[in-house]
């Protein structure tokens, strides 16, 4: 009676048995433990808004014994939070670039029934993104697959078993991502490092505004208090229009040159006040922690 | 070769729609044998009588046969011959990522098919000792009752419930040793658990553990889940150490365990 379902039905599941071998559950939150990706030797990564505790973390392993593991850092902008832990699993195999219809399978693990999976496809992608949290993916990948309470954090993979990401629900409304890998791999390396993700900071609320002539510029709308801004003699009602001399318009162009420069860096800001430019020299600062 | 859509046709005409109790309340259920029983979910039949039509239109009265409400299990027998049964699956070899097709009558739409993926395989907190397959899997109410089948069309489930969105089933192998042995045996006791074991608070009058001369206060001395095991296991007598009293020393009872078949 075999047909050709059967044939995928199997191959599915022995993709999900494999990549399981990758896949931890997290318990670092009341009700539902989320799923985390045993990314490298010593290493997971999970979803970090399934992160509610930073002590008494603990993470059950593919072979279903339960260990503790120690918060090395997280990155709300990404949605991404590293776990040291001592296991390993094995090497992961990183898929190619995916296309909107790819099969996708997102794997997480819990405690009580093991591993488990959802599937989907790859419903969108895209280049850079930038999440609502500030955070940028170097691809947007949507998925069309129903993420459950747990299924955060957990390894999205193609069918040929390769990685695709890590599943997230918190980065977007209408759909689950999977965070890419390069962007993952990025986070990682600076979250070992140092421990955190920096990221810069002008410390001022900003509005888009029409100017004559068909110009736009960014209203200051607020200035934080002994913020970089505030230091450089912004002021509130200025409208800024280029930043490191670039046309500014919109917020994004201003992530854009945050992004580019390295905190500590000067770059030359030009507002209109009272109708006239003024050219005012503005250090990037760190953006203050949530906590 | 058989394509999805002999599959789905077969598993069509083994799935029936069953109401019971008056209002348009609705669930399904699997025909089990060629000679009129059917399994489906004790919420579905939660009374004496039900009426059970089939793919074809016929509709015949049934008569509820035996129901275990802890395993939400239920078997009722109607009188028609001729009919198409499922194919049983083994849910002990189901696994995390294979294909499964649920059919059913969700919100009474009859035969409606919906297609996914197993989620996952165990115990479901506060659901019980024993195991369900969870599926990634669109269900509504009517599905209740109704085959979780692989992609042979073989059935591995009987929808039962739907928990954060996952469909919930209870696995055929369950229901097999439903129809084969019966409702799961029951002590008839009321228990807590205290570090040696288990107390007894209360004693159902008529029960199994009344006959094996157990009393509120005794402590059995085994675990909730070994003691769950046991009462799967099918065994007709279970051998129990308890405490009484000041507990100086153990004492041993035979409990009686009622075994009914139902699919005889």
């Amino acid at each position: 009676m075999a047909n050709e379902l059967a044939a995928i039905s199997v191959e599915l599941a022995s993709v999900t048995a494999r990549a399981g071998q990758a896949v931890t559950a997290v318990h670092a939150r009341p009700r539902f433990s989320s799923s985390g990706v045993l990314w490298r030797p010593g290493v997971i990564v999970t979803a970090e808004h399934t992160i509610r505790r930073e002590e008494d973390i603990t993470v059950t392993l593919p072979g279903g014994n339960t260990v503790p593991a120690t918060l090395a850092g997280s990155d709300a902008g990404t949605d991404i939070a590293v776990l040291r832990v001592e296991a390993e699993g094995p090497p992961l195999a990183m898929a190619g670039e995916p296309a909107p219809g790819d099969l996708a399978l997102a794997i997480g693990r819990s405690q009580d029934s093991g591993v488990n999976a959802t599937l989907g496809i790859v419903s969108a992608v895209s280049g850079a993104w930038r999440t609502w949290r500030g955070g940028r993916l170097d691809r947007y990948i949507r998925l069309d697959l129903t993420l459950y309470p747990g299924s955060s954090g957990g390894l999205v993979v193609n069918v040929a078993g390769e990685a695709l990401g890590m599943a997230t629900s918190a980065l977007s409304r209408i759909a689950g991502l999977a965070i890419p890998a390069a962007t993952i791999d990025r986070v990682l390396d600076e979250i070992l490092a140092t421990g955190r993700v920096a990221r810069g900071y002008l410390g001022v609320g900003l509005q888009p505004v029409d100017l004559p002539g068909h110009r736009k510029g960014l209203i200051v709308l607020s200035v934080g208090e002994d913020g970089p801004a505030a230091r450089a003699g912004v002021l509130i009602g200025d409208i800024l229009i280029s930043l490191d001399g670039a046309g500014v318009s919109d917020t994004e162009d201003i992530q854009h040159v945050l992004d580019a420069h390295a905190i500590g860096r000067s770059v030359e800001a030009v507002v209109i006040r009272g109708g006239e430019s003024r050219k005012l020299p503005v250090t990037i600062g760190e953006r203050p922690r949530r906590d | 070769m058989r394509g999805f859509g002999q599959v789905t046709e077969q598993l069509r005409r083994s799935t029936v729609q069953v109401s019971s109790g008056g209002r348009r309340a609705f669930g399904s259920g699997v025909v089990w044998s060629p000679d009129g029983l059917i399994l489906t979910n004790a919420h579905v039949a939660r009374h004496g009588a039900a009426l059970v039509e089939l793919w074809d239109g016929r509709s015949f009265p049934a008569r509820v046969m035996a129901r275990d409400p802890r395993r939400d299990l239920a078997a009722l027998r109607i009188a028609a011959a001729d009919l198409e049964p499922a194919a049983p699956g083994d849910s002990a070899a189901v696994r995390p990522g294979e294909l499964v097709i649920a059919v059913g009558s969700p919100l009474g739409f009859a035969g409606a098919l919906s297609t996914g993926v197993v989620h996952s395989v165990g115990a479901i907190p506060g659901m019980g000792s024993q195991s369900w397959i969870r599926a990634d899997v669109r269900l509504a109410p009517g599905n209740s009752g109704g085959p979780l089948a692989d992609a042979h069309g073989r059935v591995i489930g009987i929808n039962t419930a739907i928990l954060n969105g996952l469909g919930i089933a209870a696995p055929v192998n369950e229901a097999a040793a439903f129809l084969a042995r019966g409702p799961r045996p029951s002590l008839g006791v009321t228990l807590s658990p205290v570090s040696l074991g288990l107390a007894i608070l209360e004693v159902d009058p008529g029960s199994a553990a009344e006959a094996a001369s157990l009393r509120p206060g005794d402590v059995l001395l085994i675990s909730l889940e070994a003691l769950g095991k046991a009462l799967d296991s099918g065994r007709e007598a279970l051998r129990l150490p308890f405490l009484r009293g000041d507990g100086a020393r153990v004492r041993e009872t035979m409990v009686r365990l009622e075994a009914r078949a139902v699919a005889a």
